[in-house]
């Protein structure tokens, strides 16, 4: 039952990534190789979530199976690292624009002309 | 001959068209020999808070864009700063605390030294079952973080004199402004005082407060906060 619910969930992402992906690449704000890099990624998650047996297959007992169990923890390591990247940039970006509408706010409300009651 | 002193009383207000106004004139003009001065912050609002705020005498400043409560509320501390004031009050725009009590908190913070006065809706009936426990449990973690008993930590009603509004680091955005504040009051030892006020619940104002799950979003950046603080 829990492995049915993680494959669904895996798809149901997959596809709003994919799609939110094309709709970016159609209105021209993702690139076609960025596209193809989403496409491919997520296609690859969602074969191992639809068929987890491929990994065992890739990595049993011999020596290009360990070269690819290798691969695989490297792609989740890079993963969390895209994910601290991402999250720090955000963060970054947040407080930039609250700096920035802020200063408007201050600029605009305290010059002379709009105090009042002061 | 000496200038006389002044209160600036922050008004946090998102889409508060209605109420704002009311809250503005019941603001006393004067507390003891204290001049008081409404400095309204409107925060990205779709309708006229700040024309309202401005047509009742306030000082209204506006964010372009709607930012959340922390930032309006930091924008406004900025801005009281300007006016040189010996005492900072905030205060919701929803109208849920009542302007008449400003004058307890702000004596209560003169006459004791007290560096924060923050205005406790906790002691007193009215407040919604759901609100009373969110605020408990939030008081709770506020005690495990910080290790301080806090009776209302969510409070917006607070009152703060000079040495602490220059002293506190706020760069929170959203309501977990409330918790950061505590969190300043710690790590600076500020005095503080928990003064029982009166909340307004109206249909009004019970709409405009936050939704019961943003208490998830609030633990979680406690911890986040206290994390960075390491």
């Amino acid at each position: 039952m829990i492995v049915l619910i993680s494959q669904i969930f895996s798809l149901a992402l997959a596809l709003i990534v994919i799609s939110k992906s094309y709709v970016d690449f159609r209105s021209r704000r993702e690139s076609l190789p960025m596209f193809v890099v989403w496409t491919l990624t997520w296609a690859i998650i969602v074969s191992v979530a639809l068929s987890p047996g491929l990994i065992e297959f890739l990595l049993r007992g011999n020596t290009a199976g360990a070269g690819i169990g290798r691969i695989l923890g490297m792609g989740v390591v890079f993963e969390f690292f895209l994910l601290y990247r991402v999250y720090t940039r955000v963060e970054r970006l947040e407080q930039k624009i609250t700096a920035l509408v802020q200063e408007v706010a201050l600029r605009d409300g305290l010059k002379p002309g709009a105090k009042k009651g002061a | 001959m000496n200038a006389r002193r002044k209160i600036v009383v922050v008004i946090p207000a998102y889409n508060e068209a209605a109420v704002v106004g009311d809250v503005i004139a019941s603001v006393p003009r004067c507390i003891d020999d204290m001049d008081v001065l409404c400095l309204v912050v409107d925060d990205g609002s779709t309708d006229d808070t700040a024309d309202v705020a401005r047509s009742h005498g306030a000082v209204a400043l506006r964010h372009v864009v709607n930012l959340g409560v922390g930032a309006a509320t930091r924008t406004g501390l900025r801005g009281a700063k300007e006016f040189n004031p010996d005492v900072v009050v905030t205060i919701d725009a929803d109208g849920q605390h009542d302007p008449a009590e400003i004058a307890s908190l702000v004596r209560c913070l003169v006459e004791n030294k007290y560096d924060v006065v923050i205005g406790s809706r906790i002691h007193l009936k009215g407040m919604p079952a759901l609100r009373v426990f969110a605020n408990l449990f939030l008081n709770a973690v506020m005690f495990v973080v910080y290790g301080k008993v806090v009776s209302d930590s969510q409070s917006g009603f607070k009152a703060f004199n000079r040495r602490s509004l220059n002293i506190i680091e706020l760069d929170s955005a959203g309501y977990e402004i409330c918790s950061e504040i505590i969190g300043e009051i710690v790590r600076n030892q500020l005095s503080y005082k928990s003064l029982p006020v009166r909340a307004v619940y109206t249909q009004y104002s019970r709409a405009k407060g936050q939704p019961f799950l943003n208490g998830i979003n609030l633990v979680l950046n406690v911890f986040v906060r206290m994390l960075r603080r390491v």
